[in-house]
């Protein structure tokens, strides 16, 4: 079997189709499946990965040449965003073997493949009514994922998601059904040849179909009520699927669409200020949260914010960052949620009060918790000072000096909730009450280890991600480049 | 390995290493990290100058090393008093918990500051000075009740202060393309007028921030008093300077080249005189001994910002002069305290009363590290103190050498108050059985105070590596010999007359004082004294310790009221609310979540003309 | 190095000479306090026995190694403020070591003995001691302010540092420097009082009401140590305002006479007041005396 992109939506879906199956016979086999699903993909994302930087792989499926066809664009963009996503999902899968210790474990591991397929689906699609269908996939499987643990906090949270997705849903389709109307094709390649012809008003009334549907998946405020919720009644592997997979998609596809449709000054300006927003406003909100899961949510919101800033300057540049800060914000992000896992595991609270002087009965998690905040923060030798430094220098190139000091301002927020957890984790209680001795179990320490070794690696030497970046960012700023491309001309 | 990175690979890994030993072999990690230390002092003293020593490239960025006098000066200053305060860690600290955190967070702080002093771009410095923030951060919180919210206090200080200087260094980055020291210093002054102008400021604050200039100090006392007193010397004697260290490059270096120079530096003087002369009023009112020594820190950066600001030879001299004196003998007073602290368990000032008998050697470094700081002959801080005046006088700030002056005399205040509190008066019965330190935590605070003494004498010896400090910074040295400075009117002083002077006539009226009588001499308690015929029974109270300068501070009325720090905690306080009150537009219902989706969606199309230039 | 013995004679001779001539002026003061307070007083040498009786006195206790190092601590401070202070004009014999320090240094100096007498009283743990030492530290910080000032006034006139040029300069009755720069010496004056430490600034040793505060642990030996090192002081800082404002003295006749006339300003001044409390004696000094010194240093600076 040759390894094509292909495989990156057939496998897990073959797998998502399997696991339930398979799972009559031996619950054991199917924890190892995603695994052996997830080694693969990433396998397949890394051996692919030069090539496609040499010559971008556009497969074409049901034997229809594009534009006509299925199809399926592999640059480098969704090179690295599905060895991103690949990647974290084979770490999350990783953490997730012994910590979703309830059933049912099928069921988990089935969504858990429908979420990866669905969003490597977003990122490999040349077609916007695929997009449309994967972003379906990743959105009902994130709903029953938000639902898993069954308790009524839970269901609530799933249920405002399914609410305000399927707002999002209706939306996105309402654009794409817009643009089909207005320039006859589905290829996203198509399209954006045509685009220039459709008339001023329906196209900004598409972007804003676009921006509504999108910005609710991409967390753009005030799209995204649902968030908090989602990512602190899921179990915390999910918040960090959520964090790290689920969002990059949908700004994938909100970025992708805007920089090959909507390339007007004013839309990157409006994305900007949006982005200015989110962020603040995530951070702030942030700050009080009584509940750490709730506070990482905010403080992804506002990443997310500082992301989309990053990508509204529109720059070659400042992309390449905001794809860093993307990585950046995978990596860390994941870490802070596995950490935290075990942390309310071990507390038993949600609460944030309750971590004082955990530091000292759980040195290991409470290391990668803080590794994770200082990282987060964007302090050296951690990776996220790169990216927030290339954002940082980026944003000013562009001569928007008042972006940089709100994101240092927004930092300095994010820096003061973040470091109120650390300093009650390594608070020297005097009377620590004896707690059950429950151990973090390894593959839980291994997951984080590894992200902390990449965090810390990448701190150190950012050189080989940021090279790798650099035609990943160009691909997207440069869309005559991606119709040549997705169209095989 | 004699290069820089050789320095930060021992340091940094010896911290790795310590953390790794903390948990296998316990007993060699603090030797370990001592020699460590010592090893890269020893490195740092033999390094070549060379400003272009470790060259490459992260990312776009060129990152270059280089060994300059000036930063030689700076990174022995960091070796020698961090190897003293690891040494005296090893007994200080025997017996406490986490000791791998403790000695893996304290070789962070001295690795991030060597790399501070070598880099030579600010992509660098920035980087290791954020590696020094969170590093202390970790250290402040390492024990202590209030950790949590004075390292928080701490850290949203240093987090101003380093993004401060990161919008310089952007702002810097996209007008001349690239951050190294050669091409900045180089091209400082062909950027427009207000880059510049902003960019020095922003720098000075951040550089402020980590010297504890007010209004940026607030987080400076609280920090000092609950770090480890091993670390508190390096906090107040080496960190701070790190801000000394960048507002040098920053005036001479960079703000040399505009226009707006003067009026920079008349500012600044300024903001360092006030900060002097305030810091010092708080110090003789604190009760806790490690917070009166914070703000006594507070006020000798004020001094050596002072200097710095002047910008005259003589002032630059007496700046950095100031600057490594004050490492010696603030981090032999932290120690001191320290030593107090592991054998009585309290600073508090109100508590600890008559230790002079019982631990001696303590003591004296007390007074040698007060009379030092007091800048009273012959020891080291008078010939400091002796250029700063006269600079300041010769360069016409007649108004703030009064400043400089008065702080300086009321520094006897607080210094005697020190001293008095906790060694002499009254030997209470609770600390009866308190005993000197041992050795290895003498040895570093007996070698402090002692450098301060031959500096004091033979201040030359120090003025010969800070001249080439100056020679780094483009200014020439003024007129000096080993024990002889000149002013610029001519006048001089001789530290080796004055010496002689006090070294005889103390050596007579001692000998004729001891002799005579020798034999009668009979020790008394401190209960035995005159008391109006009163005879005082064991448990009466006669300390005198308590509010001890209450009449000074009535004479001073209104000049303590207004608390800068009280003013940002209401700021913080307000926010903290407003963020309470904002993180509401998440309500939790999901109609209202939905009623946001329909009005952004009504909002966009309704001003679609505003916000996009289209009119649907 | 070779020994310079005229000089190394000065010296001595200078420190004899202060201690005498200290001890008379105290002993003068209670005369003229008496005759004012319409009594005899004692004889005018009465300090001059004083202190050779305390000295002839056996000491049976002490408190310590610091009480014990108090005294000679003073004495070492105020003979060298004494050495560095040049007696005469134009006198090589008397010049002493004056080229080597300036006003700065003496400045300083001039607290240290205080600073030791401090911590001797300190570690007797007499509270009253201690309430003295809070007591004059706090008037120290007071004074010093006007008396920096109307130095710096000096200072920036003359452009120089030293007291040798400063006395070069007051060459003549009219270019002294009490005439040069009348707000100076306001403030200068207004501070010595301060310095003198006579009502109403006394309430640092206060007799009856702190048992005189910081030596009152002292006997024998320590106190007559103590007291010689005062008698020293008292004449250093007569010379040294002499030396400032008043032009020097060609002769010792001369500087008996304006010392003599100087110290008299503090105790009649004394004599007819009541003490002030140690926050109005603050606030005193940084009142009137303070914004002469200001106004002598803007005038110079002009």
């Amino acid at each position: 079997m040759n390894i094509s992109p292909v495989h990156f939506i057939a496998v897990p879906l073959l797998a998502a189709f399997l696991i339930p199956i398979i799972g009559r016979f031996s619950k054991e086999f199917v924890k190892v499946i995603p695994g052996i699903v997830l080694l693969y993909l990433s396998y397949v994302a890394i051996s692919l990965f030069p090539v496609a930087l040499k010559t971008p792989i556009v497969e074409v499926l049901a034997g229809w040449k594009p534009p006509f066809g299925i199809s399926l664009v592999y640059g480098p963009l969704a090179a690295y965003l599905t060895a991103l996503i690949t990647l974290m999902g084979f770490v999350i899968w990783v953490y997730s073997y012994k910590f979703i210790i309830r059933e049912p474990i099928e069921k988990y591991y089935m969504l858990f493949m429908l979420l990866i397929t669905g969003s490597t689906g977003i990122i490999l699609t040349g077609d916007i009514f695929n997009m449309f269908v994967f972003l379906e996939i990743t959105a009902i499987a994130a709903y029953s994922l938000t639902a898993f643990l069954r308790d009524k906090d839970g269901a609530e949270a799933a249920f405002k998601y399914l609410l305000i997705g399927s707002f999002a849903s209706s939306f996105f389709l309402l654009a794409v059904m817009l643009l089909y109307a207005s320039t006859g094709t589905l290829n996203l390649a198509e399209i954006t040849s045509k685009i220039d012809s459709v008339a001023m008003s329906t196209r900004i009334l598409i972007l804003i179909l676009f921006l509504v549907g999108l910005g609710i998946e991409a967390e753009l405020f005030p799209l995204n009520g649902w968030a908090p919720d989602a990512y602190s009644q899921a179990p915390s592997p999910i918040g960090a699927i959520f964090g790290g997979i689920v969002v990059k998609a949908a700004i994938y596809a909100l970025m992708r669409l805007v920089f090959l449709l909507f390339n007007f000054s004013e839309v990157f300006h409006f994305l900007l200020i949006m982005g200015i927003i989110t962020m603040i406003v995530a951070e702030m909100s942030a700050m009080k949260q009584q509940q750490i899961k709730r506070m990482l949510a905010f403080s992804s919101i506002g990443q997310m914010g500082l992301v989309i800033i990053a990508f509204s300057v529109g720059t070659s540049d400042s992309v390449q960052a905001a794809l860093f800060q993307m990585f950046n914000h995978a990596v860390i992000k994941a870490l802070l949620f596995f950490a935290a896992g075990y942390l309310v595991f071990h507390s038993g609270s949600k609460k944030i009060s309750a971590l004082d002087g955990l530091g000292r009965d759980k040195p290991l998690t409470s290391f990668f918790f803080a590794l994770g905040a200082l990282a987060i923060i964007g302090l050296p030798p951690f990776a996220g000072f790169w990216s927030k430094l290339y954002i940082l220098i980026s944003v000013a190139d562009a001569g928007l000096i008042t972006a940089v000091v709100l994101v240092l301002i927004a930092s300095v927020i994010e820096a003061v909730y973040y470091l109120r957890v650390v300093s009650r984790l390594y608070f020297n209680k005097e009377s620590a009450q004896e707690t059950e001795v429950r151990r973090t179990p390894l593959t839980g320490l291994l997951a984080m280890g590894v992200l902390a070794l990449v965090i810390i690696v990448v701190g150190i030497y950012p050189d080989y991600i940021w090279n790798l970046l650099k035609p990943a960012a160009e691909e997207l700023v440069n869309k005559a480049e991606y119709i040549r491309i997705a169209l095989l001309k | 390995m004699t290069s820089i990175t050789g320095i930060l690979g021992i340091t940094f890994g010896a911290a790795l290493l310590t953390f790794l030993l903390h948990h296998l072999v316990p007993k060699l990690r603090n030797i370990v990290a001592i020699l460590a230390v010592g090893a890269t002092g020893y490195i740092a003293w033999q390094m070549p100058i060379d400003s272009y020593m470790t060259h490459f490239t992260i990312g776009s960025f060129d990152i270059i090393w280089g060994n300059s006098e000036y930063s030689k000066l700076f990174a022995l200053l960091i070796s020698v008093l961090g190897f003293f305060a690891l040494i005296y860690s090893h007994d200080f600290m025997a017996g406490k918990k986490r000791l791998g955190y403790y000695y893996m967070n304290f070789l962070i702080a001295i690795g991030s500051m060597y790399g501070i002093v070598y880099s030579q771009d600010l992509i660098s410095l920035f980087f290791f000075w954020e590696i020094m923030t969170w590093s202390s951060f970790l250290l402040i919180i390492y024990c202590c009740k209030d950790s949590q919210q004075v390292g928080l206090k701490y850290f949203i200080f240093s987090a101003i202060g380093a993004y401060s200087i990161l919008i310089a260094l952007v702002l810097i980055y996209a007008n001349l393309g690239s951050v190294t020291f050669i091409k900045v210093f180089a091209q400082f002054g062909s950027m427009s007028f207000e880059v510049q102008l902003s960019s020095v400021i922003l720098l000075l604050i951040g550089f402020g921030v980590k010297s504890a200039i007010m209004p940026l100090h607030v987080w400076a006392p609280k920090s000092y008093a609950i770090s480890p007193s091993p670390f508190t010397a390096v906090f107040s004697g080496a960190l701070s300077k790190m801000g000394v260290f960048g507002i040098g490059i920053v005036l001479f270096k960079l703000a040399s080249q505009g226009g707006y120079y003067i009026y920079v530096k008349e500012i600044l003087a300024w903001i360092g005189g006030i900060t002097a002369l305030l810091a010092t009023f708080y110090a003789v009112f604190q009760t806790d001994a490690k917070k009166l020594l914070a703000y006594s820190s507070v006020g000798q950066l004020g001094y050596i910002v002072v200097g710095l600001a002047i910008g005259t030879p003589l002032s630059i001299m007496a700046a950095l002069f100031l600057a490594v004196l004050h490492a010696a003998f603030k981090g032999a007073l932290f120690l001191a305290t320290g030593a107090v602290y592991h054998r009585t368990g309290t600073t508090d000032m109100n508590e600890v009363s008559g230790l002079v008998r019982k631990m001696p050697y303590t003591f004296l470094t007390a007074l040698m590290g007060i009379i030092a700081v007091s800048g009273v002959p012959p020891l080291g801080g008078f010939a400091g103190k002796w250029m700063l005046y006269q600079s300041l006088i010769e360069s016409d700030h007649y108004f703030l050498v009064i400043v400089v002056f008065a702080s300086s005399t009321a520094a006897f205040l607080y210094l005697y108050r020190y001293i008095f509190s906790l060694f002499l008066g009254q030997e209470e019965k609770e600390f009866e059985d308190v005993k000197e330190v041992s050795w290895l935590m003498r040895i570093p605070m007996l070698t402090l105070v002692i450098f301060t003494l031959v500096v004091g004498v033979a201040p030359g010896l120090l003025l010969e590596p800070i001249s080439g400090a100056m020679g780094y910074l483009g200014v020439g040295a003024t007129q000096f010999e080993t024990t002889v400075i000149w002013n610029a009117w001519g006048n001089k002083i001789d530290m080796f007359t004055i010496m002689n002077s006090i070294g005889i006539l103390f050596g007579i009226a001692f000998v004729f004082i001891t002799v005579k009588g020798f034999k009668s001499g009979r020790y008394v308690t401190t209960k035995d004294i005159h008391t109006s015929g009163e005879v005082p029974t064991e448990n009466e109270n006669l300390t005198y310790a308590v509010d001890f300068y209450k009449p000074f501070e009535r004479a001073l009325g209104w000049v303590l009221k207004p608390s800068v720090d009280k003013f940002y905690n209401k700021i913080a306080t307000n926010l903290e609310h407003a963020f309470d009150h904002l993180r509401y537009i998440y309500t939790g219902n999901g109609q209202t979540y939905a009623m946001y989706v329909v009005i952004f969606l009504v909002i966009l199309i309704a001003f679609s003309e505003l916000i996009f230039g289209v009119k649907l | 190095m070779d020994i310079n013995w005229i000089k190394i004679l000065g010296l001595i001779v200078t420190v004899v000479m202060a201690f005498f001539t200290g001890a008379l002026y105290g002993g003068l003061a209670r005369v003229v306090t008496a005759r004012i307070q319409n009594r005899f007083g004692p004889p005018a040498l009465q300090n001059l026995f004083d202190i050779i009786k305390l000295y002839s006195k056996k000491t049976s206790i002490n408190h310590g190694w610091m009480q014990h190092l108090g005294p000679v601590w003073a004495i070492t401070a105020s003979t060298t403020t004494l050495l560095f202070i040049p007696i005469l004009r134009d006198s090589t014999f008397f010049t002493n070591l004056s080229f080597d320090g300036d006003l700065i240094f003496l400045m300083y100096i001039m607290v240290f003995g205080s600073l030791g007498m401090a911590l001797g009283a300190g570690q007797t743990g007499n509270p009253n001691s201690a309430i003295g030492v809070s007591r004059g530290l706090s008037q120290l910080v007071g004074y010093k302010v006007p008396f920096i000032l109307s130095l710096v006034a000096l200072m920036i006139q003359f452009q120089t540092t030293n007291l040798n040029d400063l006395l070069a300069v007051q060459d003549s009755f009219i270019h002294w420097n009490i005439f040069q720069s009348p707000f100076a010496f306001l403030a200068g004056i207004l501070a010595f009082l301060g310095m003198m430490g006579y009502k109403p600034f006394d309430i640092v040793f206060a007799p009856a009401e702190i048992a005189s505060g910081p030596p009152s642990e002292f006997g024998s030996k320590y106190l007559g140590m103590m007291l010689t090192s005062r008698s020293i002081f008292t004449f250093a800082k007569l010379v040294l305002f002499v030396n400032i404002f008043f032009g020097g003295a060609d002769n010792i006749f001369i500087l008996l006479i304006k010392t003599f006339l100087l110290y008299m300003i503090p105790l009649l001044i004394g004599i007819v007041n009541p003490r002030f409390r140690t926050e109005q004696a603050v606030r005193f000094f940084w009142g009137f005396p303070t914004a002469f010194g200001i106004i002598a240093v803007i005038l110079a600076a002009w």
